[in-house]
């Protein structure tokens, strides 16, 4: 029981979590996000919580920290399909924002591409 | 150095226990009696015909004695008449009468006297009484005149009788006393005259005849060496008797009265017309046989008398001959018997000496060559042959019997060989906390039960019991195959469902003696309670849990091993919560038969499980021990196998109450202490199916609660004593968290500002905000230096999204 951290580099730095985030395994994503967050003009960063069985508050702390880092400069943070019992800690924290929280990459897309019609039709 | 030698003694046969003495016994017990009765008959026979021959020579004798009385007596007869029928016809002068007289005792110098006596007619006076009379004495011829008035010679009898009957007739023998003093018979026959009324009596001649010749007669007979006779007249006053043969001389006087007797007898005979009959008290008083005889001349008796004993003499001699002869027959047919039963009896004599001395392993005695082709050659022969067989079966069953020896032998050494590969609780084999124990009855030296555990690499403990298909030494050398495999594959780490199929596959592959095994595997995370199980048709172990409560683990129970390639085996995967325990066990087990047919049976192993401590040693124990005196009065026919395994993680302990179940963790206080804690709580509550939902919950606040303590407690030097009770019941989950750290209440905290700007919320603080929105209650206290936070979560409907 442990967790499995997949990073995809790209503009959209896309974390997938595997397993259990808890006090135990918090510090080794905090650790990832240490690198991911130091990059400079990150607009967007997705967490991936299909297979992310456990979460508890230590986890919410990376969530919130990411937010801290990216909103501030007008960066978002999206959460893209999380289990029930996830999805139920997150909401009872309320660590993501409504409209923060994706049932699916499809889903996270057509958001992200609808923000981008918008952005480009407003300059 | 002594040497002791013992002859073997056969009880030799002797006497009546020989063929030869049977023989001869039975021989002589039929042949004697015959020969005997034959004896008895032979002698009644000739008694019998000496009894006759005594009876004819009776007859004899009476016929010679007539024969002789009648040549003397048949002439004076035929003279005296003559001279009566010349007086008649010629009637010549009474001067005449002495001519004729003397005429007749010139013709019979037997007759002593004669007389012609004339009857006296009272009508004539001529007529006178006129009776001359001569008679021989002194070789003279005298004369004597009847007639005188002295004698009335017709008033006796000898004149009367013969006048009376008109018949000439003889006189009763008589002594003529004062005339010759000797015994007298008279002869007198009357003469007649012719006379107007016919013939009347003129006058009697009479001739006397001395009897002296009689008894000369007498003596002459010859009679047997002791008998004796006597020729008597008939009985009157005194009676005429003249002695036969020796008579006189062995009877000189009748003292011992034995001639009276013997006459009296006869003539009782006589009156009972008997002529020949055994006297018992005859001559001397022993038995004598008496014959008598009437004779025709005179009417005399001839009495003869024999004494038995020598009548019988010669039979008794014949006898005597024939016993001598007969001893002599039998003594020859004892000899002959003697002789051709020992020719026949030797053989078999010597056979049964030879045999006699036979017992087991000693069978080299010497039979007797069989020298005739009879029933005792065949035997001789099968015996024989019997000898050589049983021999070489002797040997064989030595030969046998070291060989079972030193089979026997290298299956004890098999046996330690199979023993030494199974598992034998070594700590190394088995992983912190979990205990394991098992036991294997072999129902013969080896089996093919067999059962092993071992810990993985990454921890986990891999246990599996398994049962080949047939017993002895084919199921020992496949199980050992078995066994290897199975260490080899599964310190792979493969999960048992695909253990299984590989170990399926090896096995398949080359088992020509198409040999199989059912088999449960199971793997047990000691550090988290779960169980991954999988069966190639092995009965499904029981789980007990800790709250008593014992079920067969639901398991799809795929084919045995060794039998079809490429199969595949279901996982059945669960949980076990400290204190559980899995029973696997072989068919031995629950199979075991009583004498009666009756099977020990899954139902009564459940409840065996049930009722023992979850203690797998005395688990084990209690199962073996009960299986084998289960099967006592008949027998362990298959093995018995049976392994237990419990979780017993030492930071756990449980119990149960009224309350429910209870599991007091007493993790440390660290980031490692607080995770296993939370598999602990996972692992008991998975075990109990409690629903997903709150089994989540439950983590989340135990994580929760225990970093709160752990970090209010971060700069404590004294190790903080830190345990989570966690109580299962119908309702619900109730949790207690207790330390003796600072003491704090993390309800007094403000709750987080969720809804504010995230620039502006702090990182953390989400913890016990968490844990409150999760419970159904909670409540803090600080009681005896303790904090102690009590947290409820109902198994009720709980709309928890609602809180939020």
């Amino acid at each position: 029981m442990s967790l499995k951290i997949h990073l995809q580099e790209s503009n959209t730095p896309t974390l997938s979590l595997e397993g259990r985030l808890d006090t135990h395994t918090a510090p080794n994503l905090d650790k990832i996000l240490d690198g991911v967050l130091a990059r400079k003009g990150i607009q967007r960063m997705v967490f991936d919580l299909g297979k992310l069985e456990y979460l508890s508050s230590a986890g919410i702390r990376c969530f919130v920290r990411a937010r801290k880092a990216l909103e501030p400069a007008g960066g978002k943070v999206a959460i893209v399909n999380p289990q029930p019992a996830v999805q139920k800690v997150l909401e009872i924290v309320k660590a993501i924002p409504e409209g923060g929280i994706f049932r699916s990459i499809a889903e996270l897309d057509a958001y992200l591409d609808e923000m981008q019609r918008k952005v480009r039709e407003g300059e | 150095m002594a040497c002791v030698s013992t002859e073997v003694t056969a009880p030799a046969a002797r006497g009546f226990r020989t063929i030869r003495g049977r023989l001869l016994f039975w021989v002589l017990a039929v042949t004697v009696p015959i020969y005997a009765a034959t004896l008895y008959l032979s002698y009644q026979s000739a008694a019998e015909r000496l009894e006759a021959g005594a009876a004819r020579d009776a007859d004899d004798l009476a016929s010679t004695l007539a024969a002789s009385l009648d040549t003397v007596i048949r002439p004076i007869e035929g003279g005296v008449r003559t001279v009566a029928y010349q007086l008649e016809e010629v009637d010549p002068p009474r001067e005449e009468y002495p001519l004729r007289i003397h005429g007749i005792l010139a013709a019979w110098p037997d007759v002593y006297g004669s007389t012609i006596a004339t009857e006296v007619n009272g009508q004539d006076p001529q007529s006178r009484p006129f009776a001359p009379y001569y008679f021989r004495r002194a070789g003279r011829i005298e004369y004597s005149d009847l007639a005188l008035d002295s004698y009335s010679y017709r008033d006796l009898p000898w004149y009367r009788r013969a006048a009376d009957s008109r018949a000439p007739l003889w006189s009763q023998p008589y002594f003529d006393e004062g005339g010759g003093d000797i015994w007298m018979v008279t002869y007198s026959a009357p003469f007649f005259r012719k006379a107007p009324a016919g013939r009347e009596l003129a006058g009697v001649v009479t001739a006397d005849l001395d009897l002296a010749w009689v008894r000369d007669v007498a003596r002459r007979v010859t009679l047997g060496p002791t008998g004796v006779g006597w020729l008597t007249s008939p009985p009157a006053s005194r009676t005429f008797v003249a002695t036969l043969g020796e008579t006189s001389r062995r009877i000189a006087s009748d003292e011992t009265g034995d001639e009276t007797r013997l006459r009296e007898h006869a003539e009782r005979m006589l009156s009972a017309h008997e002529d020949f009959s055994l006297l018992a008290d005859g001559l001397a008083h022993q038995p004598t046989y008496v014959s008598v005889r009437v004779l025709e001349t005179l009417g005399w008796r001839l009495t003869v008398a024999v004494p038995q004993h020598e009548l019988l003499t010669e039979a008794r001699r014949h006898l005597r001959q024939q016993l001598w002869s007969g001893a002599a027959g039998f003594l020859l047919l004892i000899l002959a018997i003697s002789f051709v039963a020992a020719r026949v009896s030797r053989p078999i004599h010597s056979l049964a000496v030879a045999v006699g001395r036979a017992e087991e392993g000693h069978l080299e005695f010497d039979l007797p060559a069989p020298s005739t082709r009879d029933e005792t050659g065949v035997l001789t022969a099968a015996l024989s042959r019997l000898r050589d067989s049983l021999k070489r079966h002797v040997e064989l069953r030595a030969e046998t019997l070291a060989a079972e020896s030193r089979l026997g032998h290298e299956l004890q050494i098999a046996a330690r060989i199979q023993q030494s590969m199974l598992p034998h609780g070594a700590a190394a084999q088995t992983p912190e906390g979990t205990r394991v124990a098992a036991a294997l009855v072999p129902a013969k030296e080896v089996g093919g039960d067999f059962y092993d555990y071992f810990v993985l690499r990454d921890g986990r403990l891999l246990f599996a019991v398994g049962d080949v298909s047939d017993k002895g030494i084919p199921a020992a050398l496949f199980m050992a195959r078995l066994s290897g495999l199975l260490r080899v594959l599964g310190n792979a780490g493969s999960p048992p469902e695909q253990l299984l199929a590989e170990l399926n596959a090896r096995i398949v592959d080359g088992n020509d003696a198409c040999m199989f095994a059912t088999l449960g595997c199971g793997l047990l995370n000691p550090g988290t309670g779960r169980l991954q199980y999988a069966s190639a048709g092995h009965d499904p172990p029981l789980l007990r849990r800790a709250d008593g409560v014992v079920l067969a683990l639901p398991v799809e129970n795929g084919p045995a091993v060794g039998i079809d390639a490429g199969v595949e085996y279901r996982l059945a995967e669960s949980y076990m919560a400290p204190g559980d325990t899995l029973v696997l066990y072989t068919d031995g087990v629950s199979e075991v038969e009583t004498g009666d047919g009756e099977q020990f049976g899954a139902a009564r192993l459940a409840e065996l499980v049930r009722s023992d401590s979850g203690d797998p040693q005395s688990l084990v124990r209690h199962i073996a021990d009960m299986a084998t005196q289960y099967a006592a009065d008949s027998q362990v026919v298959d093995d018995l196998t049976v392994l237990a395994v419990s979780l017993q993680p030492a930071m756990v302990e449980g119990w149960i109450d009224t309350r429910g179940e209870h599991w007091r963790i007493r993790p440390a206080a660290t980031v490692v202490g607080i995770q296993q804690a939370q598999r602990w709580l996972r692992a008991a509550l998975l075990a109990r199916a409690v629903p997903a939902e709150r089994i989540a919950d439950t983590e989340l606040i135990a994580e929760e609660v225990l970093t709160n303590i752990a970090r209010n407690n971060a700069a404590r030097v004294r190790e903080l004593r830190l345990s989570i009770e966690c109580t299962l019941s119908a309702a619900g989950i109730a949790l207690e968290f207790r330390d003796d750290g600072v003491a704090f209440d993390p309800f007094a905290r403000t709750a987080p500002r969720l809804d504010a700007d995230i620039t502006d919320r702090e990182v953390g603080g989400l913890g016990i905000h968490l844990v409150q929105q999760v419970a159904d209650e909670s409540a803090y206290a600080f009681v005896d230096g303790h904090n102690v936070l009590n947290i409820f979560l109902k198994f009720s409907p709980t709309p928890h999204g609602a809180t939020a």
